[in-house]
């Protein structure tokens, strides 16, 4: 289902200690801009900050799914990250989140991009999914459960 | 929220006790270890001692975690200080400065992101000042609140026998007064909220909440407290950091009189005060009173920074036969005992600041905040975006919103295209069943309630599908 640039070992992070939401954001941040030419982690941390502003990402069970927009990418751009204790993110059922989906997709957002925002959430509902993402050991194993779908 | 706050003086222990009671994750900095004790005896927060222009004291904070600073110490250069060090080493999103200095807002290159890093600067005395000038300015007002930069005000005024609309139903409010729209947002009859429909009948003694565009303010408070004599004569005791700023901002207009008990600061004040009586004595002294003629005052008001002066000056000033009296009071327990009868307004200056640093905590596109009646209700504006399928508001009529009892929209601020509201082409939409809401509105929300807030947050934010 996955384009095979969305997301790579490389911008997967596994068991991270992070203690809030804008750590994890930023942590977010600095795994998307990892090894991109054009793009800089605080730029994209205060992209994804605004859309935050605007409206919880928290899906609830623990996942969120921060995105925003930026004029600098031309493809969609992925990153993960499982923390070791959940943080508190504000999520629509108050579960505070220990993995994060994030998404940085092209200034002219398209259908294909509602329709991977909606392909993850769906992919995340699956209580099977969740817990195989907790347990987990290592990016590589992560990677795979969010290709097995 | 994980919220850092820099001083434990008047504005930072009352912001504090605000926001923990919302469920905040506080930290407060301050260098007196006995002051913050006695703040954590009393408040659900953590504490640390030290000097909070220093990185080591600020990292010790958990600023690294931090979503929102709050740089409220005694002293600017603390307070820019920490900010620039807040975004340089720990990349918090949000700062906000306490600036007493007019020398740094003079020059905003110093405040942005390549300067000190200040996102917001406020400054306490110059919120309560600017309240005060309103309340010179329309006396027949207890509170006048602006929104989307001035073109909306939101008016708390009480009912009296002989405003024209009193005993008449809200609805009849369009009748009397055509030209003129205006929205009844909330009544407070015996302190109890009734949310008003068209058939509620006003009643003498009811405090009402309306909102309407500036420039019609003045027709809807005649009608429902009918026109008091303007204001000319104004007694100002304490000439400190907010009397000072007053009487520096009406003495053009009206006549000004202030009363400073230290003598080197009412020299001063005499010297730079070009256009007020500056007087060097006791505002409690009864012959000072009597012999600055207290019973020909329209507006007695008590501005020192202690309450117990400021109480005893303005009831003082009444009996004596001041027409109006306003007294600063900073203990909740104190304005409880005077309400109503004993002074016409108790202003709790927490109360007027705190409503800027709200903006920042609630969730969504917020552009101001105003906490109302002692904290109990608020008034909101929010800037709503997105489409028919990521917003539950754009596209759909007011009558359609399915807001909780208690909540009501009073106005809808549009600009004409993707200008800001300061390019004088926005409208200002007061608040009918068929307005239909457009994105980037900014729509005006009373909340009879608190504790709605929450709720009202969470239905015009964003849906996940927004990018």
């Amino acid at each position: 289902m996955f384009s095979p640039d969305l997301i790579s070992e490389a911008r997967i992070g596994c068991g991270m200690e992070i203690a809030s939401k804008k750590r994890l954001l930023e942590t977010l941040a600095e795994l998307l801009a990892k090894d991109h030419p054009r793009i800089q982690a605080e730029t994209v941390f205060e992209r994804l900050l605004e859309r935050e502003r605007l409206g919880s990402t928290g899906l609830g069970h623990g996942i969120a799914l921060p995105h925003a927009r930026l004029k600098d990418v031309t493809q969609v751009l992925g990153a993960f990250v499982q923390t070791s204790k959940g943080v508190d993110y504000d999520a629509a059922d108050g579960e505070p989140v220990d993995l994060a989906f994030a998404l940085l997709v092209p200034e002219e957002a398209n259908e294909e991009h509602l329709q991977l925002l909606a392909h993850l959430a769906s992919l995340f509902s699956k209580a099977g999914i969740r817990s195989r993402l907790r347990e987990a050991a290592s990016a590589a194993d992560l990677l795979e459960v969010l290709k097995s779908d | 929220m994980k919220i850092v706050i820099l001083g434990a003086g008047q504005v930072g222990s009352s912001v504090a006790e605000r926001l923990v009671s919302e469920a905040n994750d506080i930290t407060v900095v301050d260098l007196d270890a006995r002051g913050l004790q006695q703040l954590q005896e009393r408040l659900d927060l953590r504490t640390v001692t030290g000097n909070a222009a220093l990185p080591s004291v600020l990292r010790e904070a958990g600023l690294q975690d931090a979503d929102l600073l709050i740089a409220v110490t005694q002293s600017d250069q603390t307070n820019l200080c920490a900010c620039r060090t807040a975004a340089t080493l720990f990349k918090v999103p949000t700062k906000i400065a306490r600036l007493r200095s007019g020398d740094y807002i003079r020059h905003p290159e110093l405040l942005d992101d390549n300067g000190f890093c200040v996102d917001f600067n406020i400054c306490p005395e110059q919120i309560i000042t600017d309240y005060l000038i309103k309340l010179i300015e329309f006396p027949e007002a207890l509170q006048v609140l602006e929104f989307a930069d001035g073109l909306v005000s939101l008016v708390a005024v009480r009912a009296v026998e002989g405003g024209p609309m009193v005993g008449h139903p809200v609805a009849d409010l369009r009748e009397h007064i055509p030209r003129i729209d205006a929205r009844i947002a909330a009544i407070y009859r015996k302190d109890q909220p009734i949310t008003p429909t068209g058939d509620t009948r006003l009643r003498p003694g009811d405090e009402v909440f309306y909102l309407a565009a500036r420039r019609d303010i003045r027709q809807v408070l005649n009608e429902l407290h009918g026109r008091d004599r303007p204001t000319r004569r104004i007694m100002i005791a304490g000439g400190g950091n907010i009397g000072s700023r007053l009487a520096t901002a009406t003495q053009d207009r009206y006549q000004v009189k202030v009363i400073e008990i230290d003598e080197d600061r009412a020299k001063a004040l005499g010297a730079s005060l070009n256009g007020s009586l500056v007087l060097w004595g006791d505002a409690t002294d009864e012959n000072l009173l009597n012999a600055e003629n207290i019973e020909d005052m329209d507006l007695f008001l008590a501005l020192t920074n202690d309450d117990e002066n400021n109480i005893m000056a303005g009831l003082l000033a009444k009996s004596l036969g001041a027409r109006r009296v306003l007294a600063l009071i900073n203990r909740r327990a104190y304005a409880d005992l005077l309400q109503a009868d004993r002074l016409d307004i108790a202003i709790s200056p927490a109360q007027i600041s705190i409503g800027t640093l709200l903006a920042r905590v609630r969730r969504g596109d917020v552009a101001a905040v105003h906490s109302l009646r002692r904290g109990a209700a608020e008034a909101l504006e929010f800037v709503v975006h997105g489409d028919m399928s990521t917003s539950k508001v754009i596209g759909r009529r007011l009558a359609a919103l399915n807001l909780p009892d208690g909540v009501s929209v009073g106005a809808i601020v549009r600009a004409s295209s993707q200008d800001s509201l300061g390019s004088g082409q926005a409208r200002v939409l007061i608040a009918h069943d068929d307005l239909v809401i457009e994105p980037e509105d900014h729509v005006i929300l009373f909340v009879a309630r608190k504790g709605l807030v929450r709720q009202v947050e969470r239905y015009l934010q964003v849906g996940l599908a927004y990018f």
